[in-house]
């Protein structure tokens, strides 16, 4: 099935098996999301991309696109909840921007930005939470993780690896790595692994690699999270046809 | 570790890991089984399991971890988990649960240095109207006192083994104190099948001997089935798990389906605290229940049902095969049933301590050996369900249900009940009353006479379909139960005019802290800032910003989360605040804003590492409690 539906008020067109989200996407609609990428399977954990139709909510990274059908987007009650959501992440974990390399090219902090979020509004957790830093090239901060587990899906479905996992569950669920010791320096990982890559966070990053470019002139710095995702995705497009 | 192991491990492993044909999809199986027999998965266990199952190592963990009766550490010869849902708690389980603690010598939580004995709390156990309840190495103990549990400590000090135990321990009543047509009378094993089978025409004795030529069979079958469904339909027959959706519906999308290897699940894992109707039906009307399977696998074409048990239940495993044998044995199940040409069977599976598993689509992940993690919501498990097979899933009761419409007509079974609610509806109801128990009713019972039949009219309020239900008062008790007013899995829980409705709010706010699994941020994160605002009400500390917060965060949560766990989780606490503001203001320490960060809190820590109890450990004029 193909055809077109409403995102808002913009008529949006859509080819057989894509989602709310790749449709609009294409459309050149931004619809926030953290936990999705076109190259793997939707997740709907991050829930920003969630959307109205016909007055119940939905992800929009899992939800089928179908003819006819009004979906509802950029509401205020909408943006409002978005940016709830993302405060969460933020309290959840412990973020500390000015302190982190991935500042400027983050993709939470470019949420943040792109929502309006003036402060994380929800007192802060401050949990504790192992930090790994035994691989030669690859650190893994989980004070950073939003357990978006794109790491996960990256590791098994891009590098054929299963580096990561999610042991525990509810809030004291945590990233897991897959050795015995349980730490990065015995697994496959390495630093151009997708796997790093995809972290929307500095939760993984490349060591040795710092202040490459300056604060201030980072991807997010110089442009908003939209212009950025909705860019690459039509060059993605364009590659693929 | 003391515990003498039955086997050694990898013998037990390979044995296990033979049994299930080495299919991944049985890591919980074996994981369940490897628990009990040596109450935990030692790494040794983890590592064989990912080599010879081919799994990463840290799926196997996740699983490890994810379930609460699954332990990564050793637990004692005696593992005891007390029951702690609200019924319990109003009957002391939290004393009790210390009394045992102090006579053992053991911490709540931990396990005894020289391993006898671990006391843990754990989720609603489902023996709410015997409370309170304990798991005592995963058997359930009942109706527990003071006495009671002096008597269990001197049994474990002595290292007494379980079946040396007083049986008295382990008697589950079933409490039926009211029944009405649809289950007074046992159903007949085997009328629901062949009024099913018989809606395709007569049963040729000769087919016993399969002369009847293979197309004849099987047109008498696909009529039978879809008269069948057509009779489904005619009882208007709604599911029981709670959300109420058509059964018939359900049904029919999965015969339609275009793949075959249908599945047919029942939803045993009832694990919305208060509620102990499956219990009953497992025990009394089990071949009911399996009669329904049987009667759903001819409607849809499926030839394998399975259950999924909760491990609060798996005492009844023994009985629930019993059953399954003597039915196969009665050509009631397996190849060929009553001779018709019908094949269907059906397998136990065993979960393991997740609420999350009772939605279907968790439930689904749990029997292929994953986390109960809730899929996305399309497709639907009638199209793509356990192993991307088209499944019904229905719950115990729905099923039970079934197999009588299926034997007396689904007009006889529309004949009771509402016009949106047929039938009759079994009820739990446990805490503050005289009564408790099982009550069958037609559904669109007023609540006041549940009240005045349970012999608890002076309730204060009324918890009705569990923590994620309604939170109702007085006012409410000349409404109906039934989808067009109240609608329920059918568990009321009753709050007597002497109860702090404070606590059940802590109570179900805990509840839903542990039972989140994890995956979204609106439950993963909302559930732990909800149970926190609550803990400032214990406190002592509360503000109206935190009553405007828990609210909004209750909104937030609603809309954004994303199954009908995080949806409903904020449901009790809202309604408190909104219909029991008293309860809230007597708890606040100003009437307005109170930092979550307090000084004296703060110290608690090190108060806890100084052993300090005394004033001087406090800051100057905070009240000690």
């Amino acid at each position: 099935m193909s055809g077109t539906f409403f995102l808002d008020d913009q008529e949006i067109p859509f080819r057989e098996g894509q989602t709310v989200l790749e449709a609009a996407l294409a459309a050149g609609r931004f619809i926030p999301h953290l936990c999705w990428r076109p190259e793997l399977e939707p997740h709907s954990s991050c829930r920003l991309c969630t959307v109205l139709i016909s007055g119940r909510p939905f992800s929009a990274c899992t939800q089928p696109a179908m003819k006819g059908q009004r979906v509802v987007c950029d509401t205020p009650q909408l943006k409002d909840l978005r940016k709830a959501v993302t405060q969460m992440l933020f309290v959840e974990g412990n973020h500390f921007c000015p302190a982190c390399e991935r500042s400027g090219s983050c993709r939470l902090q470019a949420a943040a930005y792109h929502l309006g979020m003036q402060d994380s509004h929800f007192p802060h957790q401050f949990p504790v939470r192992e930090r790994d830093s035994s691989h030669p090239e690859v650190n893994l901060d989980r004070d950073r993780c939003i357990r978006c587990e794109l790491c996960v899906r990256a590791s098994r479905q891009l590098d054929g690896k299963n580096v990561f996992g999610i042991h525990g569950r509810g809030v004291t669920s945590r990233l897991e790595v897959n050795a015995p010791s349980g730490l990065l320096r015995d697994t496959a990982i390495a630093a151009e692994d997708q796997a790093v890559a995809f972290c929307p966070t500095g939760a993984l990053t490349v060591k040795r690699r710092g202040f490459e470019l300056p604060i201030g002139e980072r991807r997010f710095d110089r442009s908003d999270l939209a212009t950025e995702v909705l860019e690459a995705f039509a060059a993605k497009e364009a590659r693929h046809g | 570790m003391l515990r003498p192991a039955p086997v050694p491990l990898q013998d037990f492993l390979e044995a296990r890991l033979a049994e299930h044909h080495r299919s991944p999809h049985a890591l919980l199986q074996i994981l369940v089984a490897v628990q009990h027999a040596f109450h935990w998965i030692p790494p040794e266990a983890v590592e064989a399991l990912a080599r010879e199952l081919k799994l990463p190592r840290v799926r196997v963990q996740g699983l490890v971890s994810f379930y609460a009766f699954l332990s990564d550490e050793p637990q004692g010869d005696f593992v005891v988990h007390f029951s702690d849902n609200i019924t319990d708690q109003m009957q002391g389980c939290r004393d009790l649960a210390a009394r045992l603690c102090a006579r053992l010598g053991s911490e709540l939580g931990q396990t005894r240095a020289d391993g006898l004995a671990s006391v843990h709390l754990c989720s609603c156990t489902g023996m709410c109207d015997q409370g309170p309840a304990a798991l005592v190495n995963y058997l359930p103990v009942t109706r527990l006192s003071p006495e009671r549990v002096d008597r269990m400590a001197d049994l474990i000090l002595a290292r007494v083994p379980l079946e040396d135990w007083p049986p008295e321990f382990f008697r589950v009543e079933s409490q039926l104190r009211r029944s009405d047509v649809v289950f007074r009378e046992p159903l007949e094993p085997g009328s629901g099948i062949r009024g099913s089978l018989e809606r395709g025409g007569e049963i040729l004795p000769e087919w016993e001997e399969d002369l009847a030529p293979g197309d004849a069979r099987r047109h008498h079958l696909e009529r039978g089935g879809a008269e069948t469904l057509k009779e489904l339909y005619r009882s208007e027959l709604r599911g029981r798990g709670g959300a109420g959706f058509k059964a018939a519906i359900k049904w029919e999308s999965v015969r339609d389906g275009k793949s075959g290897g249908r599945f047919v699940l029942c939803n045993a894992d009832e694990g919305e605290p208060g509620t102990f109707k499956d219990r009953f039906l497992l025990t009394e009307h089990a071949d009911t229940v399996f009669e329904g399977m049987t009667v759903c696998g001819h409607a849809v074409g499926s030839k394998r049902g399975i259950l999924y048990l909760r491990q609060e239940y798996q005492y009844l495993r023994e009985h629930l095969e019993d059953v399954l044998r003597r039915r196969r044995d009665a050509s009631l199940l397996g190849r060929n049933i009553l001779g018709s040409g019908l094949d269907f069977d059906i397998e136990i599976h065993l979960g393991a301590g997740a609420y999350i598993c009772g939605m279907e689509s968790a439930m689904i992940k749990s029997i292929e050996g994953r986390r109960g993690i809730p899929r996305r919501r399309w497709p639907l498990p009638v199209h793509q369900g356990l192993f991307r097979r088209p499944t019904v899933v229905n719950n115990v009761e729905t099923f039970a249900c079934a197999a009588v419409i299926s034997a007396r007509g689904g007009a006889w079974f529309a004949h009771s009940g509402t016009p949106q609610s047929t039938g009759t509806k079994l009820f739990c109801v446990s805490g503050d009353c005289q009564r408790p128990g099982i009550y069958e009713y037609p559904w669109g019972i007023s609540l006041r006479e549940v009240l005045r039949d349970s012999g608890a009219l002076d309730a204060q309020a009324l918890q009705v379909g569990g923590p994620s239900g309604l939170l109702l008062g007085p006012e409410d008790y000349g409404r109906s139960l039934c989808f067009e007013d109240v609608p329920s899995v059918g568990t009321i829980m009753v709050f007597g005019p002497q109860r702090d409705l404070f606590d059940s709010a802590m109570n179900f706010a805990r509840f839903f802290r542990h039972e989140s699994c994890g995956l979204c941020t609106p439950c993963r994160v909302g559930t732990t800032l909800l149970a926190n605002y609550v803990r400032k009400f214990e406190r002592r500390c509360g503000s109206p910003v935190d009553l405007e917060e828990i609210r909004r965060i209750g909104e937030i949560m609603r809309t954004m989360a994303h199954c009908g766990l995080g949806q409903t989780a904020p449901a009790h606490l809202t309604e408190s605040i909104r219909k029991f503001p008293e309860v809230w203001s007597s708890r606040m320490r100003t009437s307005e804003f109170v930092p979550a960060f307090d000084l004296d809190w703060a110290l608690e820590e090190a108060r806890s590492l100084t052993g300090r109890t005394d004033p001087e450990a406090h800051l100057a004029g905070v009240e000690v409690p």
